[in-house]
């Protein structure tokens, strides 16, 4: 799995690329406590490259969506493709984590907390 | 003359705390030559041991194990090549450092020494400083197997160890997952009226999947298949949690209903994610035998189907969180009507996300034509060859994902509450 970091006002975008998987939770979790120790409001997961999740990473986000206290901010995905759309829906993750199918709406959500 | 560098010592007990003193075997039929060379060894400080021929030469390796063997070229009986060409024929002997001794030197006796088995070559002329030379440049060597032998055979002891660690493992992981198999149901006739099949194969010797099918009161059969994330010891030890918590008198004492949204809903509270993020998905139903009404609820378990011989076919699962991804939120039962001869399904996702040599997976409509295609067939039957398709999709016989697979049909012509009353 390769992940890069992009900053974007308070948000941060993780874009990930290949599998979400048990085998490489440890870097996925590393790139996300980096995007916390970093002060990010807004945590977007670019779903877009990746193109298989297990079980172990669908705990995982889930896992993500409670440790991310709502007073610092918040966690979404963003534009999960084919298989990885269908385990999501599946999973009903988008029930506890905000699925956006474009950067500029994720972006724009992040923005509503600190509107609102 | 100057003072040797090792005391001159023939006695195995002299200096017996200090470093062991390298033994050199000297095999030589000529009395005077070798009570020569010997005195000529002692004086470097080393122990000699003689032999008077090469038969004696190799008893004497066998019993003594020395660090060098010196061996004269020319014998009588077994010559010093000869002796070399033993050593080297026997297992135990053949990394012992020999060094052939002659009075001639010539080039291609020196070749044909070292292709028969010698280390290396000194003239019975050789200076006192050739000889400390050579004789000091072979105890390096044999010091070097030797420590290589050690290890080796440390290396052995370790690998028969952990061997036998291993198999002490696999045994107690066998007992364990003996233990995890007694749980399951027996097939047969869970209820008068209803039969029920099974097939089960883990990834690893543990699984973390698991079912159940049971009498929860007196006109209701309780099913269930559970799915721990992960694999292996951890997952099964959870998923056996859960199936403690699914026991009837369980469920009567601390859900007060049997009704599964109910029995999700309180699963849902007491088992959280892990700290790991390991967690279960369940399906739960409840069938009411008179009526054959089947409630049912699921936590992001997606793995029932319905085949009606006479009314719809349906897969019994909608999008639901898995247990513990929101605490707050509750599950709510839906119901089915199953009809004579219908056959229900459990099944865990492993069956269907079987994936082909190329990577595409089996998918949920293969495997539902695969049920539907053995509906004239039995239900053990049924399952059996569904296994088998699988496999052959898998084209091979290990699932990456545990795979269990169960089926309970009513059986045709009953009508338990009337029976019943």
């Amino acid at each position: 799995m390769q992940i890069t970091e992009r900053r974007i006002g308070q948000s941060i975008i993780l874009d990930l690329t290949g599998e979400l998987s048990y085998a490489n939770r440890t870097t996925f979790k590393a790139a996300v406590e980096r995007s916390k120790r970093a002060g990010c409001r807004h945590l977007i997961l670019n779903m877009q490259g990746v193109r298989f999740l297990d079980s172990s990473a669908l705990g995982t986000l889930a896992l993500l969506a409670q440790s991310f206290p709502a007073a610092q901010g918040m966690v979404s995905l963003l534009n999960p493709q084919s298989y990885v759309k269908e385990i999501i829906t599946l999973a009903n993750l988008h029930q506890i984590l905000p699925v956006y199918n474009s950067e500029q709406d994720a972006l724009a959500g992040s923005r509503l907390p600190a509107a609102g | 003359m100057a003072e040797p560098a090792h005391r001159i010592v023939d006695d195995p007990l002299a200096g017996k705390a200090a470093k062991p003193m390298p033994v050199i075997l000297l095999v030589d039929d000529d009395e005077i030559t070798r009570i020569s060379m010997a005195g000529r060894l002692k004086r470097l400080g080393y122990r000699v041991i003689e032999a008077g021929d090469g038969v004696a030469g190799l008893a004497a390796i066998r019993a003594q194990r020395p660090d060098l063997v010196i061996l004269d070229w020319m014998m009588p009986g077994l010559d010093g090549p000869s002796v070399c060409e033993a050593i080297r024929a026997d297992g135990e002997l053949r990394s012992s450092q020999v060094v052939l001794m002659t009075a001639h030197d010539k080039p291609e006796q020196i070749a044909e020494g070292l292709s028969r088995g010698a280390d290396d070559f000194l003239s019975k002329a050789a200076s006192k400083q050739e000889v400390l030379a050579r004789v000091q440049a072979s105890l390096r060597s044999s010091a070097l197997v030797r420590e290589i032998e050690r290890t080796r055979d440390d290396l052995d002891r370790s690998h028969r160890l952990l061997s036998a660690k291993q198999t002490e493992l696999e045994s107690e992981l066998q007992s364990a997952a003996d233990f995890v198999r007694a749980q399951l149901p027996l097939p047969g006739m869970p209820a008068p009226g209803v039969s029920m099949q099974w097939a089960y194969q883990p990834s690893l010797a543990l699984g973390g999947d698991l079912f159940q099918v049971s009498v929860w009161g007196s006109e209701t059969l309780g099913l269930y298949i559970l799915d721990a994330s992960g694999h292996g010891v951890a997952a099964a030890l959870r998923a056996v949690a859960l199936m403690t918590f699914l026991r009837e008198d369980n469920l009567a004492k601390v859900v007060g209903s049997f009704d599964p949204g109910a029995i999700i809903t309180e699963a849902n509270h007491r088992f959280p994610l892990t700290q790991d993020g390991e967690y279960f998905t369940l399906w739960v139903g409840r069938l009411h035998l008179p009526s054959r009404t089947l409630s049912y609820a699921a936590a992001g378990h997606s793995g029932a189907f319905l085949h009606s011989l006479q009314g719809v076919s349906q897969w019994l699962s909608s999008a639901s969180l898995p247990l513990g991804f929101d605490p707050t939120i509750s599950f709510d039962s839906a119901t089915a009507q199953l009809l004579p001869r219908d056959r229900l399904y459990l099944l865990s996702d492993g069956i269907y996300e079987a994936p082909s040599p190329t990577g595409e997976l089996w998918g949920r409509d293969r495997l539902q034509a695969t049920l539907e295609s053995h509906r004239a067939h039995t239900l053990a039957h049924s399952i059996g060859d569904t296994m088998t398709t699988a496999r052959q999709w898998l084209k091979g016989d290990i699932f990456p994902d545990d795979v269990a697979l169960l089926g309970v049909e009513v059986l045709d012509g009953t009508a338990p509450a009337k029976e019943k009353s």
